[in-house]
C-alpha cells in the first residue's frame, strides 16, 4: 500500500458466510471498541488474505522504490547528499524487512513472498516502473513520492492490525527525514542556476502523471469496499488521499517557481476539492500489467540479486533450524 | 542480449535480458530463523520489545537488529535479541482481564532454572521486560512471576524465555551506541530550507 494503486482480491460473496458469525460479531466489536487485532487473535479468512496482500504490497514497494534513487547514490552531488542518500535507502530497505514481518505474523513466509515479488504474482507501487533520468528525478522521488506515500501511511497506521500498525509507526518516523531531505534537495535546484532550474522542471513533467497515478484510480472507477473500511483494512479512499496530497504539496511546489503540467489543475474554492484532468488510467492498467518502461528491468534486478546471493545464505544457514512466525 | 539500463551499475553487471530457465523457488529458511528483539531507550528504562530480524545466528541477529531498530537518534542504551523459537508466550487475555488470573497453582519451590520473564500491558502496544524469575520450567516460571511481579494494571500477554537463551549487549561496550551523535544527517531537524525559499521569493519579487 505504498501507492492506493493497491490490487485487492477479488472478494467472494459467500466468503463472509462461511466464517462463524459469534467470532466474527466478536472481532467486528474489537474494531469498533478501537483495539488493535493481533496475530494470534481470530480473524476472518478474508481480512487475512487482504491484509498480506497489502502489506506484502508495501513492503515490495519499499524494495524496488530503492532501486530509481540507489542508482543516484555514487552520482548525487557532493558527500553530504552521497551520505543523506545512502541513509534513505537503507531506511527504505529497512522498512521492507518491518512490513515482511508483519505480513509474516499472518502466515505468509518471507521466502515465499520474495518468490512471488520476483515471479511477477504480487504488485508492487507502480511508480516505480519509471526510471530516473537526472539527480532531479531522485529528488522528486525523495521527496514527493514519500509525501505520497506518507499520506498512505499515516492512515494505514490507524488501521486494526497491531504488527502493521507498529511497523507503520516507526516506518512514519523515519519518513520525516526522507522528506525533509527530499524537500531540502528540491528548494536547491529549484532557486539555484538556470541550469538546475531546468533540469528541476524536467523532472516535475516527467514525474507529475505517474504521481497522480501513485494514489490508484479513482474511487468511482476502483473496486471499492466497504468491508475493508469497517475492518480498518483500508483506511481512506484513493481519492481523499490525492486530494490530501494536492492540499498540501501543490503550493509548495508552485512557491519554488515550479509549474506543473497539467493547466486544468486548481483548487475549486466552493468545494474545496482539486480539480484537474482526469489522468490516463489506460496506461496505468498497461504499466502495472508489466508493459511499463523499466518493469522489466526491476524485476532482473531483483532476480540478480536472489541468485547471486544464494550461495552466501547458503553457507550460513544452519542446519538444524525450524521455521517459527514472529510473535508480534 | 543484456539488459539495458540508464544505471551504470546495471549495466556493468551484464544481467541477461532472458533469462533460460524459471527462478527455482527459495527453499525453507532460505531467509533464515526469527529473532525478536528488544531496545532500552534509556538508562533504568526497561527494555521493550521492538520487533523481529532474520538472520542465520544470535551474533547476527544482534548486528541486524542494532541496525534495524538503534540506527538513529540518541535512543538506545541497550539491545537485547533471543530466537523466536526460544520464546514461549501465554493466550492474549481481553482488555480488563489479567492472563494471570488463570494462573491458580502455586511454585513449585524447585529454582534450578532462570527464566525473564515480559508483559504485555495494553493491547496495540509492545512487551517490557519486567524481570528474572527462578523456577523449574515455563509453567512454573509463569506462576513464579505472577507473585513476584505483581502488576497493578491487567496483563494482558506473557513472554518467558530461558535467561541463557538471551543475548545482551554488554555494559562494558556502551561507547558503541555513541556513534549516534554523528548521525544528525539521518534526523529531519538536519534539513532546512525555509531561509533559502526567503531569500528566492525576495529575489524574485525585486526583479
Ligand atoms: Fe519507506
Ligand atoms: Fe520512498
Ligand atoms: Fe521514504
Amino acid at each position: 500500500m505504498y501507492g492506493g494503486g493497491n490490487v485487492f482480491e477479488a472478494m467472494k460473496a459467500t466468503a463472509l458466510a462461511e466464517e462463524d458469525p459469534k467470532e466474527l460479531a466478536k472481532f467486528e466489536a474489537r474494531i469498533d471498541r478501537g483495539e488493535k487485532i493481533e496475530p494470534k487473535d481470530w480473524m476472518p479468512q478474508l481480512y487475512r488474505k487482504q491484509l498480506i496482500r497489502m502489506i506484502e504490497q508495501h513492503a515490495h514497494s519499499e524494495i524496488i522504490g530503492a532501486l530509481p534513487e540507489g542508482t543516484w547514490i555514487t552520482r548525487a552531488p557532493g558527500f553530504k547528499r552521497k551520505l543523506a542518500l545512502m541513509a534513505k535507502v537503507q531506511d527504505e530497505v529497512g522498512h521492507a524487512q518491518l512490513l515482511y514481518s508483519a505480513a509474516e505474523t499472518l502466515g505468509k513466509p518471507r521466502e515465499q513472498m520474495l518468490d512471488d515479488l520476483v515471479t511477477g504474482k504480487s504488485k508492487y507501487s507502480n511508480i516505480f516502473n519509471y526510471p530516473a533520468f537526472t539527480w532531479a528525478d531522485s529528488c522528486f522521488i525523495s521527496w514527493l513520492v514519500d509525501a505520497g506515500a506518507i499520506v498512505n501511511q499515516v492512515a494505514n497506521s490507524k488501521g486494526s492490525y497491531g504488527p502493521y500498525c507498529r511497523a507503520l509507526e516507526r516506518i512514519c518516523a523515519e519518513e520525516s527525514f526522507h522528506l525533509k531531505y527530499g524537500h531540502h534537495c528540491v528548494i536547491h535546484l529549484a532557486t539555484g542556476t538556470k541550469k538546475q532550474q531546468e533540469m528541476m522542471q524536467a523532472a516535475v513533467n516527467r514525474w507529475w502523471a505517474p504521481m497522480m497515478h501513485f494514489f490508484g484510480p479513482s474511487d468511482k472507477i476502483s473496486v471499492h469496499s466497504d468491508i475493508l473500511m469497517r475492518w480498518k483494512v483500508k483506511m481512506a479512499s484513493n481519492d481523499e488521499c490525492r486530494q490530501q496530497f494536492l492540499d498540501m504539496y501543490v503550493p509548495k511546489i508552485w512557491e519554488l517557481g515550479l509549474t506543473l503540467p497539467d493547466e486544468n489543475l486548481h483548487k475549486n474554492l466552493e468545494t474545496g476539492m482539486w480539480e484537474f484532468t482526469e489522468p490516463d488510467w489506460e496506461e496505468f492498467k498497461r504499466v502495472i500489467n508489466g508493459d511499463g518502461p523499466c518493469n522489466k528491468e526491476r524485476l532482473a534486478v531483483r532476480r540478480m540479486a536472489e541468485e547471486r546471493g544464494r550461495w552466501v545464505r547458503k553457507a550460513l544457514l544452519a542446519p538444524k533450524t525450524k521455521y517459527v512466525a514472529p510473535l508480534a | 542480449m543484456t539488459l539495458k539500463s540508464l544505471d551504470p551499475r546495471v549495466k556493468r553487471l551484464g544481467i541477461p535480458e532472458e533469462w533460460d530457465t524459471p527462478l527455482s523457488p527459495k527453499e525453507t529458511l532460505d531467509q533464515f530463523e526469527n529473532y525478536e528483539a528488544f531496545i532500552q531507550v534509556k538508562e533504568g528504562k526497561a527494555l521493550e520489545h521492538v520487533g523481529p530480524v532474520h538472520a542465520p545466528n544470535e551474533e547476527m541477529a544482534f548486528l541486524f537488529a542494532k541496525e534495524q531498530y538503534s540506527r538513529r537518534g540518541m535512543f538506545c542504551n541497550a539491545l537485547c535479541v533471543v530466537k523466536t523459537e526460544n520464546i514461549i508466550g501465554t493466550e492474549f487475555s481481553d482488555n480488563g482481564i489479567s492472563i494471570y488470573d488463570a494462573v491458580t497453582a502455586q511454585p513449585s519451590g524447585i529454582e534450578n532454572q532462570s527464566y525473564e520473564v515480559f508483559h504485555l500491558l495494553k493491547r496495540g502496544k509492545q512487551h517490557k521486560y519486567v524481570g528474572t524469575v527462578m523456577a523449574k520450567d515455563f509453567e512454573d516460571a509463569l506462576v513464579v512471576a505472577k507473585h513476584t511481579y505483581p502488576s497493578q494494571k491487567p496483563v494482558f500477554n506473557v513472554w518467558i524465555a530461558e535467561s541463557e537463551h538471551i543475548l545482551t549487549s554488554n555494559e562494558e561496550d556502551k561507547d558503541m551506541w555513541e556513534t549516534l551523535k554523528e548521525k544528525q544527517y539521518r534526523e529531519a531537524i538536519d534539513y532546512k530550507g525555509q531561509d533559502r525559499i526567503k531569500a528566492y521569493k525576495e529575489r524574485m519579487g525585486q526583479a
